[in-house]
């Protein structure tokens, strides 16, 4: 019984992660039409960024509670900086191309962004904590489980699409990037900035990766190679729920966050390839993820 | 008001406009007719900004090549291009609205502009609360002409409007047409259109458009 809800609550909180980068990945092909292999790096940016200002604040004496807004702030910082240059500086000139040079390209970001964060914070594992032990333990029928895990990421995770569902529903920024999103010249032509769209859309789906590594930072241990394991499962999330899908993604996030749980705990020798699992068995029966719809294609 | 000079267009390095000069006073309205694939929905495409373009074009004295695409629609031009092309996630009444959403007008501005619509085609205040991609081609075409109005205070371009029409719907949205001109005599109206008779009624020009030339423009019957 013990081990059922350690595992529900293992994966709730995992999936939360999951789904904050999902969201991003997810929003920016939506729009932008672009799989964004470099998600994973703003993710392991974000991650290390966080952890170097948290750091920072603690040893100088600063109240550990900040910790907490230097998680948003970092996640911000990484999105507006790092992900505004790579959409105006790369992205933005390969709009029109084939898409599998779009794919390459961010690609070789990602390599770029890899190879740089090793320049910058090492190989060495990096560690913060401090939010983690500022909220304690709550005991949940016996078992001893972290706030932190049990409801600050699940809350953070439910407030993102809350505030993506009203901002997109709701505000006529939301309004352009719906009707970009469905006719780019349509939406030129009724005065709309497409150029601006595809900048504003591109940070907000990098600040929510910066946001996923930033949450994720007082859970685990930071070591090279992060931004890859979760571009990977990121995108098993998003195809799962069929790619462009903001809400599909909370839903398919839950099933591959709670699936691997109990996996680690019942079946640990399936644990990796679970997600995978989950995304070819959904494919199989509705190749446009479950939340997809068919699209017909224009030759 | 709108004049081209020399303009020639090419879509992915394939020229499709030749020459084109033009001449678009206040008050004209201009059929643009000729065949599928001679050039009309290009040469307003050009004028939008959505094309590669040379020559001149200049709208009230200002070059339109200074003026990215987008920011075409705020010197009161309203397009409505072929096939509606609604926003499908939105309602009749918000795919009209977004236009000025975007170029943030005030509320009573926004609501003068919604009633001169409304005043030409009381129906879209009915189909309002509907969502946009459940109206029939013949209401699709009215919301496109809803929502391109929303902007047109200088110049409207219609794109092939009674393309697949029923007759009945035509007749409609001509009446729609001529309403407007009544209540808004001044503005400027480009029409394209392959079958030229159904034109002939309503427009003060007929440009025809010729393998991407201007092969005739002459005035017609209504200018009189």
């Amino acid at each position: 019984m013990d081990i059922i809800l350690l595992a529900l609550l293992d994966g709730i909180a995992y999936a939360a992660l999951l789904f904050l980068v999902a969201v991003g990945l997810t929003l920016i092909f939506g729009v932008l039409g672009i799989l964004n292999i470099a998600h994973g790096s703003l993710y392991a940016i974000g991650a290390y960024v966080t952890a170097t200002i948290g750091t920072w604040l603690v040893a100088n004496g600063y109240n550990p509670w900040l910790t907490f807004p230097a998680l948003i702030v970092s996640a911000i910082l990484v999105g507006v900086i790092l992900g505004g240059l790579i959409e105006r500086l790369l992205l933005s000139r390969i709009y029109t191309k084939e898409p599998i040079l779009q794919l390459l390209i961010t690609f070789a970001v990602f390599m770029i962004l890899e190879n740089l964060q090793r320049m910058i914070w090492g190989v060495q594992p990096y560690f913060l904590d401090t939010p983690l032990t500022l909220l304690g333990n709550v005991s949940l029928a016996g078992v001893n489980y972290t706030l932190y895990q049990v409801a600050f990421l699940p809350l953070a995770a439910i407030a993102v699409l809350v505030f993506l569902r009203y901002f997109l529903r709701h505000t006529t920024m939301g309004a352009q990037i719906l009707a970009v999103t469905e006719d780019r010249e349509a939406a030129s032509s009724i005065g709309i900035n497409a150029t601006w769209v595809y900048f504003v859309t591109f940070v907000i789906g990098a600040s929510f990766a910066a946001l996923g590594g930033a949450l994720a930072t007082p859970t685990t241990s930071l070591v090279t190679g992060m931004g890859a394991n979760m571009i990977v499962l990121s995108f098993a999330v998003a195809a799962t729920a069929g790619l462009g899908q903001i809400e599909g993604a909370a839903v398919s996030a839950l099933m591959i966050g709670i699936a691997r749980s109990f996996a680690v705990y019942l079946a640990p020798e399936i644990e990796v390839v679970m997600p995978y699992l989950i995304m070819v068995l959904v494919l199989l029966v509705r190749p446009n993820g479950l939340f997809g719809k068919e699209t017909v294609r224009k030759i | 008001m709108l004049n081209l000079k020399s303009v020639d267009a090419s879509i992915d390095r394939i020229p499709i406009l030749r020459d084109i000069s033009l001449n678009v006073d206040p008050a004209e309205t201009i059929a643009l007719v000729g065949r599928n694939g001679a050039g009309k929905t290009t040469l307003l495409r050009s004028i939008m900004g959505f094309t590669s373009c040379t020559g001149a074009i200049t709208f009230e004295g200002r070059n339109l090549f200074d003026i990215a695409p987008h920011q075409r629609p705020a010197l009161g031009i309203g397009y409505a291009p072929e096939d509606r092309r609604l926003f499908s996630r939105f309602t009749i009444t918000e795919n009209i609205l977004l236009p000025a959403r975007v170029a943030g007008l005030d509320e009573a501005e926004t609501k003068r502009r919604l009633d001169r619509i409304y005043l030409v085609m009381p129906e879209l205040e009915t189909l309002g609360p509907r969502p946009a991609g459940s109206v029939s081609g013949g209401q699709g075409k009215m919301v496109a002409l809803g929502r391109a109005m929303m902007l047109s205070t200088r110049l409207l371009m219609l794109d092939e409007p009674f393309q697949g029409l029923a007759p009945v719907l035509a007749n409609r949205y001509a009446e729609a047409l001529g309403k407007l001109r009544e209540i808004d005599p001044t503005l400027a109206i480009i029409i394209t259109e392959s079958n030229p008779g159904l034109l002939r009624r309503f427009a003060s020009r007929m440009v025809t458009v010729e393998r991407g030339r201007i092969d005739s423009d002459v005035a017609t019957v209504a200018a009189a």
